[in-house]
């Protein structure tokens, strides 16, 4: 009983084994070599991203964030503006977009009928296919001379009386301007929010449903007090990804937004935000510092980004806690 | 009463409910009353002319092997299908005399009238209070303390109250899988049903768990008509007083508990409750 393995299996069945051996830390090798690949492309963005930022942190110092000059001749840069207008931008899309998303969600996984549920899912996906230059110039062309016509003389007129209101709709109508940039995007994030909600929805077990049911439920009591606490944390997530999108999306803010450096107090005001203005000026940036800024609003913009995400992460934890899951 | 099932069609119903002299169905008061009902889960045909009574504060037990129609059978009574295309029934389900399958019917209605308990444990994503709570809610106004009140009967009722009385504002969640049952019947006793239809309450549950729920059937039906699914013929033998036995879809033999399982007259049931087949 005490023989060794290479004289009960025979040669052959050692080097087979031997073989595998081999295949299998090589194997190893390779997928640990793509994880730590990641980290190491990670670290380079972070490095670059601060090492190309340096000379302006270093001339503006924290003022950077809060300056609103950017004078290009002066050479003197402030990111405020563009700060503003990325986070009011993406805040007004999420606004427009989850409530409608979560509506087209709930239609797909609860009322629909079947035979409509794959057409008009597949129709949500297409539309997150469309490239977003393509959003960009239909903005531009369709969207802002109809908003300009329509929308905006009709919020400036309404909201002219009441105070606070009045400051935030105040005219005259551009067309173009954070508001619009807004709706694009939330156009943009909207099929996003729409297929990750389904898709959470889809995982309330259907016996659940039908116990709510069973306690005489209406449709809208079953999705409000059963499909969207039980769904909350993916719910959450999955604005958080559009969140994450509709920070960083550029080129069709840029083509709508306006491009101006300058905090306006009404939303239907040109403004700009940091994706757009490094997209439009890193071509013609001359100067040293004036580099460097638009380096430093890509360092900005990284930071805002991961903050969301760690904020969502932590929202996702704390609600499973809360749960009990 | 007799009459009604006599002039079926199908032999084997009306031997099972006319046909014999012994005369075995004693005249209750007829909670509901299933006539010459047929299912269709799109062209399949679940259900074949099934005539069965759910008698006035009984527990009728529904026995057969798997995909016979007994879980179907008691989806119709509360109008469940009714959540699917394509799923349809044909004949007459009544309810105190009025037909549950009425389309102009309030499903909501029905289903706080005829309440159902599922095969696994379905807490609501909410604290044990909430689970009791929301159900009520839906149907009365009541005051904090009405409330605490009936949330406190309720969960006495299923027995599951000195378990949670300290931990209410804990999620439903996290209760262990007979004690989430056990919230679940206490959650359906709270809106004050008629008729509870009970689908294999205890086929994911342990044997204790079991037999705490098993134990509550008899304190039930002092106040509900019930009608329970279930696989396992001790069960039904313990808390039923009437048991039908289904097969394929046709409803094979209805009796009193103790007939069925010692002297059924059908050898299909026979075949059955000795373990010959299912």
């Amino acid at each position: 009983m005490s023989q060794s393995h290479a004289s009960l299996f025979g040669d052959a069945r050692t080097q087979a084994l031997k073989r595998f051996n081999l295949g299998d830390r090589a194997f190893h090798l390779i997928t640990k070599g793509s994880a730590l690949a990641v980290l190491a492309l990670l670290g380079g963005v972070i490095i670059s991203l601060i090492h190309g930022s340096a000379p302006a942190i270093g001339e503006f110092g924290f003022g950077f964030l809060t300056s609103q000059a950017w004078n290009p001749v002066t050479e003197k840069f402030g990111a405020a503006p563009a700060i503003y207008g990325t986070l009011l931008t993406s805040f007004i899309a999420l606004l427009i977009a989850a409530p409608i998303g979560f509506g087209i969600a709930v239609f797909l996984t609860e009322i629909c009928p079947y035979p409509l549920r794959r057409p008009i899912g597949i129709a949500i996906e297409l539309l997150a296919g469309i490239p977003s230059i393509i959003y960009g110039i239909w903005g531009m062309f369709i969207l802002a001379p109809v908003l300009q016509a329509t929308l905006q003389p009709w919020l400036i007129a309404g909201f002219a009386d009441i105070p606070i209101l009045n400051e935030l709709f105040a005219g005259p109508p551009y067309g173009i301007g954070i508001f619009t940039a807004s709706i694009i995007l939330s156009i943009m994030i909207l099929p996003l929010i729409a297929s990750i909600s389904r898709d959470v929805f889809a995982t309330v077990p259907t016996v659940l449903k039908e116990a709510a049911f069973g306690v005489g439920c209406t449709r809208w009591e079953v999705v409000r007090r059963i499909v969207m606490p039980f769904t909350g944390a993916g719910l959450v997530g999955g604005v958080m990804l559009a969140l994450g999108r509709a920070l960083g999306e550029t080129m069709a803010v840029t083509f709508v937004i306006g491009n101006a450096h300058k905090i306006h107090p009404s939303i239907l005001g040109p403004g700009t935000t940091i994706s757009a203005t490094i997209a439009n000026e890193f071509t013609e940036a001359d100067g040293a510092l004036y580099t460097s800024s638009l380096i430093a609003l890509g360092l900005v913009l990284f930071v805002i980004t991961f903050i969301v995400l760690a904020a969502s992460r932590l929202m996702l934890a704390r609600l499973k806690r809360q749960e009990g899951r | 009463m007799n009459e009604a099932y006599s002039q079926d069609h199908d032999a084997t119903s009306a031997e099972v409910f006319g046909g014999d002299a012994s005369g075995f169905i004693p005249a209750l008061p007829e909670k509901m009353s299933v006539r010459n009902l047929d299912f269709f889960y799109g062209d399949n045909r679940a259900l074949k002319s099934v005539n069965v009574p759910l008698y006035d504060r009984k527990v009728t037990a529904f026995i057969g092997p798997s995909g016979c129609g007994k879980s179907t059978l008691l989806r119709v009574l509360n109008r469940m299908y009714d959540l699917y295309p394509g799923q349809r029934a044909v004949g007459d389900v009544l309810l105190d005399g009025e037909n549950v399958l009425d389309p102009r019917l309030d499903v909501n209605a029905l289903r706080a009238r005829v309440g159902m308990v599922f095969q696994k444990p379905t807490p609501f994503p909410m604290t044990i209070y909430e689970n009791i709570a929301f159900g009520v809610r839906l149907y009365e106004k009541l005051g904090k303390a009405d409330m605490d009140e009936r949330v406190e009967k309720a969960l006495r009722g299923a027995a599951i109250w000195d378990e949670v009385k300290d931990k209410l504002n804990a999620s439903g969640l996290s209760l262990s899988g007979g004690q989430q049952q056990r919230l679940c019947i206490a959650r359906t006793v709270a809106i004050q049903p008629e008729v509870i239809l009970f689908d294999e309450p205890c086929s994911a549950l342990d044997p204790i768990s079991t037999a705490k729920i098993e134990e509550l059937f008899d304190e039930l039906r002092e106040a509900y008509t019930i009608a329970i699914v279930t696989h396992n013929m001790q069960q039904a033998v313990r808390v039923s007083q009437y048991t039908a036995f289904m097969y394929l879809g046709e409803m094979v033999e209805f009796g009193e508990t103790d007939q069925i399982f010692q002297t059924p007259r059908e050898s299909r049931t026979q075949d059955y409750i000795t373990g010959r087949f299912g």
